[in-house]
């Protein structure tokens, strides 16, 4: 990870003058005034001018963001606002719908991932993704695990990296008797860590989640978000969520996405609940519209 | 801007064994394609030739068949009105017991009784054709033929066209319920509280609101009978006939009858020399046969898919 | 609010006596083709059974000794299902072994013999299946698709140009040492990991040891009977034997599922008590047409000579065919449709045109395919008329989009979470169609193809078109031999006018037809009402 670190800090600068030079359109001005991304925390994750269309439907409206290293952000607003569209542009799961068209440029480390020569595939084998209703495969919990290793060809010392994943999502000790079971065994909540388990047991540097917690109960939801704490000491988190409270609990900065794919302010969690800049996310805090 | 990581994504030789599978898979799926094109020219090139030989005019509106004994001559009317015989005789059959069928399976029947009924009723679709055609010469023509007043030959195309018939009876009820279990609760509810029976509403909601669905499964099932060969090889005869009179259209049924499947069998299995004119009015046949069947087909499907209601 | 007036409170009934009439209208309407079908096959196994040429006090004895007790418990299975469920679990084993053990005896021993099945066991099935295997161990190794894709193509080839070599091995070590490499001991490790890993009854090395066990010693036991080889021992051992001591193991060793043996076990005892009350009283029982000399006789002017010995083997080699073609192109296609092809621009649109064309093809009359046999495979290619290859071709055509259907149907029923959850990790689209689609999409795809080829088994017109024989007096014998097949011989004896020819020897091949028809189509809803409950 060490000269990726540099590397990121290099292409940092590189894009932060890209961005300064960015006349900036709609609400984004922001971005440059409340850079709150302080110089040591690296962004391995930017947007800039993203545009998306479904068929001739706008859905995200030039969203220009750095998504910060290590750090949860958090992206909430009300439903079709484009926050789970974004989340999949960022690796490419966008790709598999068809009528999807993506304009403007989306950074991982440096490199514009919409470019010709990215390989979908290797992209989402830096990048994990946890959905919304658990999707264990229907084969034992080991192989669920272990498939992301298997299909990457990593597979030396494939028992000590499944125990390993498997207790960094908080899993380990429910299911360490019982590898061999099926996964559709699980409760709903220990389906969804397993997923987490799953996602992060080929080391990706950044972990999107697409309101994880929505299908759960309260008390698998809290096991979660305890974990998504955790997990931002090694990885990257992106979190879609439209539980307001949530995202105030685990995220360090939180963007805001409001009607029409408009990315309206992004800042620090605590700013933006408790003194945003922006009217409009006043009011939708505040609950004066959905 | 120096690349640390490579989202390339060359992975050599697995990139390759990728490619493969994906063409293996797409010739997989051609060879459907080629199928088609192989049915097309093996009827339409024999036919050219054959049409050369007898006049279009006398193959299509000749109404005499009679391609082995002299004077040879190659009209398909008698054969057509022997499908057509066939196929009215089945449709007799099919069509009303298998709406009503379709009617009990959707509206009346409990859960229990569909969950047994209906994989029971696909049986009848699952029997060879050669049985039911064996069931019709051996079994149900002299059951008819005890019928007194009922003057039935060894080879009829009533007994035919009855086994025939029950044998489409699945395909016209399976479809038909399926179309009318897909009117919504909520339609027949309408009807319900305006007071009507349930009578009146399987009778003048649903099925009105199903008759796509059941239009369509009427043309299937009746290109089905067009194409249906065993049973009318064994049990119908080979004598091409083409009525002059009604009474001689209704006395068809109890006489032998040859359709165009039977036709092309008896063609096909006759001591004719390969290159010979009579030999080469199979395809003929074959060719005329295919193109009624496809043109039902398709008509089938676009009144699917044109005038399938749109509930919400 | 209004107050009702006195005089209008009382309803009118609405006649509903249409509403029943038409309720039972309808009701008679869905019986009427199964009773008509009913009385015919109850017509036609009359006949071929020749039930009528028994006593009444024989009858009788069946009555008291086999239909009672089984009726009996036919309704304690309604009300306890589990043994119901057990019972059926082991009678059809029982059926599928019997019947698996005949396909393999045709193709096999009679067709290939023992020589030339080792070769091509040899060549082909045993690196197949240690490739398998080898996959199974370490999944990670990537090339094992191909080998197995290359194998395939190969290995036949390799096979047929060392035939003479290889089947120098048969005439050192015998045909029955050849069945015990081939089919007993890959049934014993195949029943070890069935009851180690799939049904955790452990004791599997136990099993597998058995069964090695048993082919051995109960040679000298068979050497005595007269109708069993070693060879047709060895083979119903691990077709028959094996699965139904898998069934039976696991069964005995839930205490609630014995009561399920009852039922097996009170019709097998009743038959054999039927026998002894039989013979003791002097009951004549009916001369049926169907039975054992029936099916391994040939084809015979003399109608009590008459057999469908040919015609059953050449429809096994058939379907053998027709099942390894339809299964590899179907499947291939079907993945091709729902996984591979893109949803826009010109590739979508020859997937639609692909998928069009798939449906027109299904309706296309039976003997149009006959017709295309004749002029491509017959005529053009030069296959020959009526032989065993040409006759799997033109059926494979036949039923492939049936196949081609119902595989998609069943790989479409695989949830699209789980193939985002693949994609999403960075999948190649065949890793995520071999690991994950495919294993959900089998059950589902066999149970398909079963029953299309129950269809291609049954049908006649496009063997007649090819120009299949209609009699032939011995099985065909490679797959460039002409042949006849079951319907076909049907259809052939339903033109001999005499009675005995129309009312015994058809009848008999009818119910032969059936009852394989009946076991395939059980077998498929068997394996689909399985899965189904399996999964979810």
């Amino acid at each position: 990870m060490a000269n990726e670190n540099q590397s990121a800090t290099a292409q940092q600068s590189d894009t932060d003058q890209l961005i300064s030079t960015d006349p900036g359109g709609g609400g984004l001005s922001e971005q440059s005034d409340n850079q709150t991304v302080d110089s040591e925390t690296e962004s391995v994750v930017q947007s800039q001018n993203l545009d998306v269309y479904y068929g001739d439907t706008q859905a995200l409206q030039d969203i220009t963001i750095e998504i910060p290293s290590n750090r949860v952000t958090a992206m909430i607003g009300p439903s079709g606002c484009g926050k789970s569209t974004f989340l999949r542009c960022i690796n490419r799961m966008n790709d598999l719908v068809d009528i999807a068209r993506v304009e403007g440029d989306l950074y991982f480390h440096g490199q514009n991932v919409y470019d010709d020569y990215v390989d979908p595939v290797a992209l989402r084998r830096r990048i994990g993704m946890v959905f919304q209703h658990p999707n264990p495969f229907p084969k034992s919990i080991y192989d669920n695990v272990a498939y992301g290793l298997r299909i990457q060809g990593n597979t030396e010392n494939l028992d000590a990296k499944v125990e390993q994943s498997l207790k960094r999502a908080a899993l380990w000790d429910e299911v360490k008797d019982r590898l061999d079971d099926s996964a559709l065994d699980l409760s709903g909540g220990q389906q969804q860590r397993l997923c987490i388990a799953r996602a992060i047991a080929v080391d990706p540097e950044v972990i999107l989640m697409d309101e994880p917690a929505s299908a759960l109960d309260p008390i698998a939801t809290s096991q979660i978000e305890d974990l998504i704490e955790e997990l931002a000491e090694e990885y990257t988190v992106v979190i879609v969520t439209h539980n307001m409270q949530q995202a105030a609990r685990i995220s360090d900065q939180t963007a805001v996405f409001l009607t029409g794919g408009e990315l309206v302010e992004f800042d620090d969690t605590d700013k933006i609940f408790e003194n945003p800049e922006s009217q409009r996310v006043e009011d939708y805090i505040t609950g004066k519209f959905g | 801007m120096s690349n640390t990581i490579d989202l390339s994504g060359d992975r050599g030789s697995q990139d390759l064994r990728e490619g493969i599978y994906g063409v293996v898979f797409f010739v997989c799926a051609a060879i459907s394609v080629l199928t088609t094109i192989g049915i097309i020219l093996a009827l339409v090139l024999p036919t050219l030739t054959f049409l050369g030989e007898v006049p279009i005019r006398e193959f299509l509106l000749g109404t005499q068949f009679s391609p082995a004994i002299q004077p040879t001559v190659f009209g398909v009317l008698p054969l057509v009105f022997g499908t057509l015989l066939i196929t009215v005789g089945a449709a007799a059959v099919a069509l009303p017991v298998g709406l009503l069928t379709a009617t009990y399976l959707s509206e009346y029947a409990s859960h229990r009784r569909r969950a047994v009924l209906k994989p029971l009723l696909e049986i009848l679709a699952g029997v060879p054709t050669v049985v039911y055609g064996y069931f019709a010469l051996v079994y149900v023509t002299p059951l008819l033929d005890a019928i007194p007043g009922l003057e039935l030959g060894t080879f009829n195309a009533l007994s035919a066209s009855l086994v025939m018939g029950i044998m489409i009876i699945p395909m016209v009820s399976s479809i038909s319920e399926d179309s009318m279990s897909a009117v919504p609760e909520s339609i027949r509810n309408a009807a319900y509280g305006l007071g009507a029976t349930k009578y009146r509403v399987s009778t003048s909601v649903v099925i009105p609101s199903a008759v796509s669905g059941i239009a369509s499964s009427y043309i299937l099932a009746l290109s089905r009978a067009i194409g249906e060969t065993m049973i009318v090889v064994v049990a119908a005869g080979q004598s091409a006939r083409f009525p002059d009179s009604i009474s001689g259209l209704l006395n068809s049924f109890f006489q032998s009858t040859q359709t165009m499947t039977s036709a092309i069998v008896q063609l096909g299995t006759s001591d004719l020399a390969g290159g010979t004119t009579a030999y080469r009015a199979l395809f003929a046949i074959g060719l005329t046969l295919f193109v009624m069947t496809f043109v039902l087909n398709v008509v089938s499907d676009v009144i699917t898919m044109r005038y399938q209601e749109d509930y919400e | 609010m209004a107050t009702p007036t006195s005089s209008e409170t009382t309803f009118e009934s609405v006649s509903r006596t249409k509403g029943a009439v038409f309720e039972y209208l309808t009701l008679g309407a869905s019986l009427f083709g199964l009773v008509a079908l009913g009385v015919l096959l109850l017509y036609v196994f009359w006949d071929a059974f020749g039930l009528a040429t028994a006593e009444i006090a024989w009858y009788g004895a069946l009555v008291i000794c086999v239909v009672a007790p089984t009726l009996g418990f036919v309704a304690y299975a309604r009300r306890n299902t589990v043994a119901g469920e057990v019972a059926l679990e082991l009678v059809s084993t029982a059926m599928g072994g019997l019947l698996a053990g005949f396909g393999v005896i045709a193709v096999i021993e009679v067709i290939a013999g023992p020589a030339v099945w080792f070769a091509y066991f040899l060549t082909v099935v045993a690196p197949l299946v240690g490739l398998f295997l080898y996959n199974r161990a370490r999944p990670e190794v990537t090339w094992v698709g191909l080998a197995m894709l290359g194998v395939l193509i190969a290995g036949p080839i390799i096979g047929t140009l060392t035939l003479d070599t290889l089947t120098q091995i048969e005439s050192l070590i015998g045909g029955p040492f050849v069945y015990l490499l081939s089919l007993v001991l890959p049934a014993a490790v195949i029943a070890r990991y069935v009851i180690d890993d799939y049904l955790e009854l452990g004791n599997g090395n136990f099993a597998a040891g058995l069964v090695v066990a048993v082919a051995f010693f109960a040679v000298p036991l068979i050497d005595t009977l007269p109708l069993v080889s070693r060879s047709v021992w060895l083979i119903f051992l691990s077709t028959l034997v094996t699965p139904l001591g898998i069934v039976a193991w696991k069964n005995l060793a839930a205490p609630e599922n014995r009561v399920g043996f009852a039922g097996p076990g009170i019709f097998i005892g009743g038959v054999g008590l039927l026998l002894i009350v039989t013979d003791a009283l002097g009951l004549s029982g009916p001369t049926p047409w169907f039975d054992w000399q029936y099916l391994t006789s040939n084809p015979s002017r003399f109608a009590d000579q008459a057999g469908l010995y040919s015609a059953i083997i050449g429809s096994v080699f058939i379907i053998v065919l027709v099942a390894l073609i339809t299964l590899a192109l179907g499947v291939g296609a079907a993945i091709f449709l729902e996984e591979y092809a893109p949803d826009s621009g010109p590739g979508a649109a020859i997937a639609r045109l692909i998928r069009i064309n798939i449906s027109n093809l299904a309706g296309v009359p039976s003997v149009v395919y006959g017709i295309l046999g004749l002029a491509v495979f017959a005529n053009l290619v030069g296959l020959g008329f009526g032989t065993v290859i040409t006759a799997a071709l033109t059926l494979s055509l036949l039923i492939l989009p049936i196949v081609i259907i119902s595989a998609r149907e069943a790989i479409r029923a695989v949830p699209d979470s789980i193939r985002n959850a693949s994609y999403g990790m960075g999948a190649t689209k065949w890793q995520t169609t071999r690991n994950i689609v495919l294993p959900r999409a089998i059950p589902g795809i066999l149970t398909g193809t079963i029953l299309a080829l129950g269809r291609a088994i049954g049908e006649t017109a496009p063997l007649i078109m090819i120009g299949v024989a209609t009699t032939k007096f011995s099985p065909p014998s490679g797959l460039f031999s002409k042949t006849t097949a079951m319907p076909m011989q049907i259809f052939a004896w339903s033109s001999y006018p005499s009675a005995e020819f129309q009312h015994g020897v058809v009848a008999a091949g009818v119910v032969t037809l059936l009852v394989v028809l009946l076991t395939m189509n059980s077998i498929a809803i068997l394996l689909r009402n399985k899965f189904e409950t399996e999964e979810l």
